[in-house]
């Protein structure tokens, strides 16, 4: 039992690294914009398909295709900024919500028509073999290495937080209009926005893809979908807290492994109903989310 | 010539229009009172001026220059800053942070941004011992207070100020036209949109807007006089 304990923990906190770098994208966007992007999973798949390309495909070195991922997974968060969310800016959230996964549909849909001669396929790991097996399951170095690069981009995103571009991205969300007025150009601060999470859409993408084989929407709803628990552990932390965002991706990852104990006879489907009850408890004692205090009145 | 010219300006909605071709020019180191009631373009005015309304026709020029189509960070940094109605604090950011950001326009120059909190500080005492206090927590006086305190962050040459006694009690609202008059004293040029004919005490000329024309300009003891209020303003 301890065994198995001590390996759910192990594979739900590496699993969980993946589900933070996608969890702090969407908490990113919704701080600067409001919208729940449903196409931020699908900008980890389309930066994997271009590393992919890259490195396999092209024959380029592995940094080189690595950066052409994120650079790909960019490009299409500002395309997305601007050709769907400015326009979209004074509609509905719904409407706004609609766009994103307008977004992920097309993406996904241009993947499907892309890798048709090749459904399948396998990123390579930027480093190979095991570092430990605690309990006997594989510590990968792929593994730690998106672990190392989750707390690289979680201690760089707060010092970012506090300089004064992280600060005009929560004025220009907090106050489009007084953002304006103090000299922020509010339409920058939202491609910036955009941008960055987009990039950490490709991390999350390019990290996880050496670990299986992937497909078209590979991390929406594929093999390695994250999406899903990635709103959850932005909903966990609260939806604009970004410690919250990767304590929240941990614990959905580590639930989610504990679903599929021999205790619950090894039953498909385990983790995600204990994910859905847990989600429900926590919302119900703490609807505001498990690390940001009640909203504040102006 | 005068800080600010205001020429025939046209600016509406969508098919309704809100000014119908104004004129008026504030001059260097004034304090300039714009009054009307609800509905007779006050903020439209000021809105269009710091750029966040675009002009149908006619002319906006500061310090000399057609302003055009420039967008409001620019206007910001040529020296307009607009407090706006409601104050529009940033909630979840506390004083200093909504002070710091301010100073957006400044961000490279720390020691103008150093002298402004001094003299913000100096304006309001208040906000120096809550600084570290989330301005949405703040009361509205306070949050009247830290809207103005950033807008001189930007250390504007023409201080524009929408409805600042607006929900405020008639003692607080007193006290922060007290300290707009300071800032004019100090040098800053003011435009204040006001509903309340209690702010006539403190300007050097008034403008009375309404259904979107200028209807009255008048300057010192014309300022003071009662029928003012009663022909105008039905108060």
């Amino acid at each position: 039992m301890i065994t198995e304990l001590g390996i759910a923990v192990i594979n739900g906190v590496f699993i969980g690294c993946v589900y933070a770098l996608v969890a702090l994208g969407i908490v990113l966007i919704y701080r600067a914009s409001g919208v729940f992007n449903f196409a931020q999973a699908e900008f980890g798949t389309t930066g994997l398909f271009a590393a992919y390309a890259g490195v396999v495909l092209w024959g380029w070195p592995y940094w080189l295709s690595f950066l052409f991922g994120l650079a790909v997974a960019m490009a299409m968060g500002l395309a997305t900024e601007r050709l769907v969310i400015n326009p979209l800016r004074h509609a509905s959230r719904v409407t706004l919500l609609v766009g994103t996964a307008g977004v992920a549909l097309a993406a996904i849909g241009i993947q499907f028509w892309k890798s048709n001669e090749q459904p399948i396929r396998q990123m390579p790991k930027i480093v190979n073999g095991i570092a430990a097996e605690p309990f006997g399951t594989a510590v990968t170095y792929q593994h730690l290495v998106t672990l190392g690069v989750l707390i690289v981009v979680a201690a760089a995103l707060a010092v970012f937080f506090r300089s004064p571009s992280g600060l005009a991205l929560q004025a220009a969300q907090q106050e489009g209009t007084a953002a304006e007025l103090v000299g922020i150009s509010v339409r920058r601060v939202s491609m910036m926005t955009w941008g960055i999470a987009a990039v950490l859409g490709g991390l999350a993408g390019i990290l996880s893809g050496p670990n299986l084989t992937f497909t078209a929407g590979y991390l929406t709803f594929g093999a390695g979908a994250a999406l899903l628990p990635g709103f959850m552990a932005a909903v966990l932390g609260g939806m604009r807290s970004m410690p919250g965002a990767v304590a929240g991706a941990m614990a959905v990852g580590v639930i989610e492994q504990l679903g599929s104990l021999s205790i619950f006879g090894y039953y498909t489907g385990g983790g995600a109903m204990m994910l859905f009850f847990f989600l429900l408890i926590v919302l119900l004692v703490r609807p505001q989310g498990l690390f940001v205090r009640k909203a504040v009145a102006t | 010539m005068a800080l600010l010219e205001v020429s025939d300006l046209v600016v509406g909605y969508d098919a309704y229009p809100v000014l119908h071709g104004i004129d008026f020019t504030v001059e260097q180191g004034e304090l300039c009172v714009l009054l009307g009631l609800n509905g007779a373009g006050k903020t439209t005015t000021v809105s269009t001026i710091a750029g966040l309304v675009k002009t149908r026709s006619g002319q906006v020029r500061f310090d000399g220059k057609d302003l055009g189509r420039r967008s409001p960070s620019s206007r910001v940094a040529s020296g307009i800053s607009l407090v706006p109605e409601g104050r529009r604090v940033f909630p979840r950011l506390s004083v200093r942070q909504n002070l710091r950001l301010g100073a957006w326009t400044r961000r490279r120059h720390s020691k103008i941004v150093q002298r402004q909190f001094e003299l913000v500080y100096d304006y309001f005492p208040q906000l120096a011992e809550r600084e570290g206090q989330l301005a949405g927590t703040l009361s509205g006086g306070e949050q009247q207070m830290l809207a103005v305190g950033r807008a001189l962050m930007s250390r504007p040459t023409l201080l524009l100020i929408d409805e600042a006694s607006l929900g405020l009690s008639p003692t607080i609202a007193r006290s922060v036209w007290e300290v707009t008059s300071r800032i004019k004293q100090d040098g800053t040029t003011v435009l204040m949109v006001e509903q309340n004919a209690g702010a006539l005490p403190f300007a050097d000329r008034a403008l009375i807007m309404e259904k979107g024309t200028l209807v009255y300009t008048g300057v010192g003891d014309e300022l003071r006089a009662v029928n003012l209020r009663e022909a105008y303003l039905g108060a």
